[in-house]
């Protein structure tokens, strides 16, 4: 049982907690959502999960270098939307729907 | 690389070069081009084999040994075997014999092969056999022998079935091969009891690590081993009860039963006695087995020579015969005289088998010799060297068959190993030889023609009379190397045994009789009336009163029908071993390799479908299956880090 | 500036935690991608107070503004409406699912709970020049991580034209 204490003294732990909140939310979209796009924004919803906790950490322990990576998660995160849509759109061109069970079809 | 190793490089390089040109060249239609390239190679290694003789000869005799290792082939722990080659007295005429006579075969090959389809084939063929048996008595160890003798079994396969579209030469090649395999494995197990004894298979150590006591009994393992040896001697020189491939394979072209199954393979078996001659000599069992199987082997193939009526099966059944001569010489310890009679017969016996190949030839491909007589007229070459063998091979005096067989007989009859009995079956196999040689010669050459209208018999091209005029005059003189010392001192000069002083250094001795030289006058007269006698009964059978072997058929009844039906050794090999080793095969496929082997195979395959068929399911390309997985396996490794 | 107040933060928390619910349980792609945009908004506030304030300006801009824009007009492209299934079938993977993300959570949360708080003295707070001090860390320290990820969107750029092209061109014969 947390103390009153730790309830009010906002900390690291309290964004932490948030962060993985937040992540198990993109988890579950990734897992269940049946649109591509839904799936992509869960995703990124992961990603600023793993911002948040990033920022956090930068804030609490004086290190701005987990704010360095936050840019480059950001600009991955850019590429891999960029990517997945473009992917999603050739789906939706061949099946006229954006279902992750065309995704079955990606053989080699 | 020293001199003596250019030499053996040229030697077995040749023909292999040869083999090389004319197998990548296989489609060829160009039998001029490719045979002359494959002559050329037989030429040039009998030159190198010439220069190296010269060099052995240069030698004092007890070091008549010239050794080329070329590279270390396999080194496994202690043992270790190199590609190494040896020249001695031994190799030296197996060399001369084989390169000499295998040109002058190639050179004949040329013009009967001229109207072939694919005689670069055959060529190639030819020369690989070569590069094989000179592999074979070249080889300083017996693996290396052992895989010449392979080659040489492989080279007689390809060349029996040469004209493969014949299911009969087909199957022949086959028969050749299959039997070859038995005694093969004799030799292997052979090889395997001398290792396992003495720790070596090079020929000199093994020589030379052998005890000096001869062992008794039955058991022993020189005695085995020997056996086990001889055992593949029986297959690739076709003794009983391996003989029977030889005639079938007759099948091949002419010049390949000449070279193959006359002059040079079907002696490696003799040739390996004689090179191991220290071991044999140690198990006077296996020796006696030897001389039995040579003698019996003799006059067994000699009867059903009588009664042939295919001109290369009498040639054949003959080789087989003259080959038992070749065993009873080794088998009582005359090996210097199984090598005089392996050198002359290869000369005498490949003109007769070049000489039938230009009958052959001149026939349009009959062989029947009831459908030949007269063609004395027709072929005066062919007639005039034919005869010449046909001297050599009843033994007609002072010609080279003459000198070697009455070697033989003279020392199964004087040598301790040898026995009365022996001498009475070579001389009574010698007759039964004068008598279907003269058949041979009557019905072919003498007498009336029996030609079919339609063909028109001719004299061969100069390719094809040259060998065979060199072979006859070899034929005439060959035997003179080797003249016994009873008749040596009757002739002005008295010319020594050479041959037997050249292999004695060489060669482990068994004690012989002196025996007096009025007995051997006398055996040699004897053996020799007899055989004339035999002459005498073929021609006025065949030629004066043609008539006659009808009559004399009959009245041997049975018998007759026995001989003319090869004793029936073929049929109950057939009934006897053949057909129980299928019916077992079948049996086994059906109850074991069905019923037992494949159920577990497909159990096994059951077990690994059923399982993967499992773990598909959980591979089913569904992206959010496999999210899921990575899910989980993050939850795990939390759980695992962050608890456990 | 100071780390939230107990009161804003828990206010932030709840508004977070409820978009980003919104963005997987609203069976309207639409409205998801709206709701993700929100969500980003919230984040850069709690990015401002955590004294990341250039980081915040870009997730604004970058992620709540360009990647967000994608999203839409990809979905208005295609002329996506309300989903009759919003969720994939099966309901043992999907309870296999949502207790494997929940696992996750709880015991990284349950883990956290105990994290130091006297980490809390050491803070950014009070540093005015952070912007600066990322400006010189990004070109020096980490050049060429930089540069690395300009090419990456580079080839991201030329790949996604080329995954996404019809083929013979924009004006290809059908």
């Amino acid at each position: 049982m947390p103390s009153i204490e730790s309830l009010n003294q906002i900390g690291l732990n309290h964004y932490l907690a948030l962060s993985a909140i937040i992540f198990s939310f993109g988890m579950i979209g990734v897992l269940m959502r049946k649109n591509v796009i839904v799936m992509l924004m869960s995703i990124e919803l992961m990603l600023n999960a793993v911002n948040l906790s990033f920022i956090a950490f930068s804030n609490f322990t004086a290190n701005l270098n987990g704010q360095i990576m936050v840019f480059f998660v950001m600009t991955i995160a850019a590429a891999e939307a960029g990517v997945g849509l473009a992917i999603a759109v050739m789906i939706y061109k061949k099946f006229k729907e954006i279902n992750i069970r065309y995704f079955e079809q990606l053989r080699g | 690389m020293d001199q003596n190793s250019l030499l053996f490089a040229i030697l077995l390089g040749a023909p292999l070069v040869g083999f090389f040109i004319n197998g990548l060249n296989f489609r060829s239609h160009n039998s001029k081009l490719s045979g002359s390239i494959a002559t050329g190679a037989a030429i040039i290694s009998f030159i190198a084999a010439a220069l190296l003789v010269k060099e052995l000869i240069h030698l004092p005799p007890e070091a008549r040994q010239i050794k080329s290792s070329f590279f270390s082939w396999m080194a496994v722990g202690d043992f270790s075997v190199d590609a190494a080659f040896l020249v001695d007295a031994i190799s030296a005429i197996m060399i001369l014999v084989i390169t000499g006579v295998g040109s002058l075969i190639h050179l004949f090959s040329v013009g009967y092969m001229a109207h072939d389809e694919k005689p670069a084939k055959y060529f190639a063929y030819l020369n690989l056999f070569l590069f094989n048996m000179l592999l074979l008595v070249l080889g300083d160890n017996l693996l290396v022998m052992f895989v010449g003798w392979e080659g040489v079994g492989l080279c007689s396969y390809l060349l029996i079935g040469f004209w493969y579209t014949d299911p009969a030469k087909a199957a022949a090649g086959m028969k050749a091969f299959i039997t070859n395999r038995i005694g093969d494995a004799g030799f292997l197990i052979g090889i395997f009891i001398l290792f396992l004894t003495f720790g070596t298979v090079t020929f000199t150590d093994l020589l030379s690590r052998l005890p000096s006591v001869a062992e008794v009994g039955w058991t022993g393992p020189i005695t085995l081993a020997s056996l086990a040896l001889f055992i593949g001697a029986t297959g690739k020189s076709a003794q009983m009860p391996l003989y029977v491939w030889l005639p079938d394979a007759m099948a091949g072209p002419t010049p390949v039963s000449a070279l193959i199954h006359a002059a040079t393979m079907v002696t490696a078996g003799v040739y390996m006695i004689v090179r191991l001659s220290g071991l044999f000599v140690l198990a006077p069992n296996a020796m006696l087995v030897v001389a039995c199987v040579g003698a019996f082997t003799a006059l067994f193939a000699a009867t059903i020579g009588l009664t042939q009526w295919d001109i290369k099966k009498v040639l054949a059944y003959s080789t087989v015969s003259q080959l038992g001569y070749m065993f009873l010489a080794a088998g009582v310890g005359a090996f210097g005289a199984a090598m005089f009679h392996l050198m002359t017969h290869a000369f005498f016996k490949a003109l007769m088998f070049l000489g039938s190949g230009s009958v052959i030839h001149a026939m349009h491909e009959e062989q029947d010799i009831r459908k030949m007589g007269g063609l004395r007229k027709q072929m005066p070459i062919t007639h005039a060297t034919f005869f010449v063998g046909w001297l050599a091979i009843i033994g007609f005096p002072m010609l080279s068959g003459f000198m070697s067989k009455d070697e033989i007989l003279w020392k199964s009859y004087s040598s301790s190993a040898g026995h009365p009995l022996l001498w009475f079956v070579g001389v009574v196999a010698a007759a039964c030889t004068s008598f279907y040689m003269t058949r041979l010669m009557a019905l072919t050459f003498w007498g009336g023609s029996r030609v079919p209208k339609e063909t028109h018999p001719h004299e061969s091209p100069p390719t094809m009379t040259i060998p065979l005029i060199v072979l006859g005059i070899l034929s005439l003189v060959g035997g003179w190397i080797g003249i016994p010392h009873v008749i040596g001192a009757l002739i002005p000069g008295h010319p020594e045994n050479y041959l037997e002083h050249w292999l004695a250094p060489a060669l482990a001795t068994v004690p012989m009789e002196e025996g007096s030289s009025i007995l051997e006058f006398s055996l040699m007269g004897i053996s020799v009336s007899l055989a004339a006698i035999a002459a005498w009964f073929a021609f006025d059978f065949y030629v004066v009163h043609p008539e006659r072997p009808k009559a004399v058929a009959a009245w041997f009844g049975r018998f007759y029908e026995a001989v003319s039906n090869k004793y029936w050794v073929d049929e109950i090999y057939q009934a006897r071993i053949i057909q129980p080793i299928v019916d077992g095969s079948k049996a086994l496929w059906a109850y074991v390799d069905v019923g037992f082997v494949d159920r577990l195979t497909y159990f096994a395959s059951d077990v690994v479908l059923g399982a993967g068929g499992m773990l598909r399911s959980m591979q089913n390309g569904r992206t959010q299956q496999y999210a899921l997985y990575i899910a989980l396996g993050l939850a795990i490794t939390i759980y695992w880090v962050l608890v456990g | 500036m100071m780390s939230l107040g107990p009161a804003m933060f828990y206010v932030f928390a709840a508004i977070l935690v409820f978009f980003a619910l919104s963005v997987i349980m609203s069976p309207n792609p639409v409205h998801s991608a709206l709701y993700l945009v929100l969500t980003m908004i919230s984040l850069a506030g709690v990015y401002f107070h955590l004294n990341a304030q250039f980081i915040a300006g870009v997730q604004l801009i970058v992620y709540a503004g360009a990647v967000m824009v994608l999203f839409v007009m990809v979905i208005m492209l295609f002329d996506i409406k309300q989903e009759l299934r919003a969720f994939t079938k099966g309901l043992i993977s999907g309870a296999l699912k949502v207790a494997s993300a929940a696992f996750v959570a709880g015991y990284l949360i349950g883990t956290f709970k105990d994290v130091s708080v006297g980490s809390q003295s050491a803070s950014l707070a009070g540093n005015t020049d952070i912007t600066k001090e990322l400006a010189l860390m990004l070109y020096s320290k980490y050049v060429l991580a930089f540069e690395v990820l300009g090419l990456l969107l580079l080839v991201v750029a030329v790949g996604a034209v080329a995954v996404s092209r019809v083929k013979g061109g924009t004006h290809a014969k059908h």
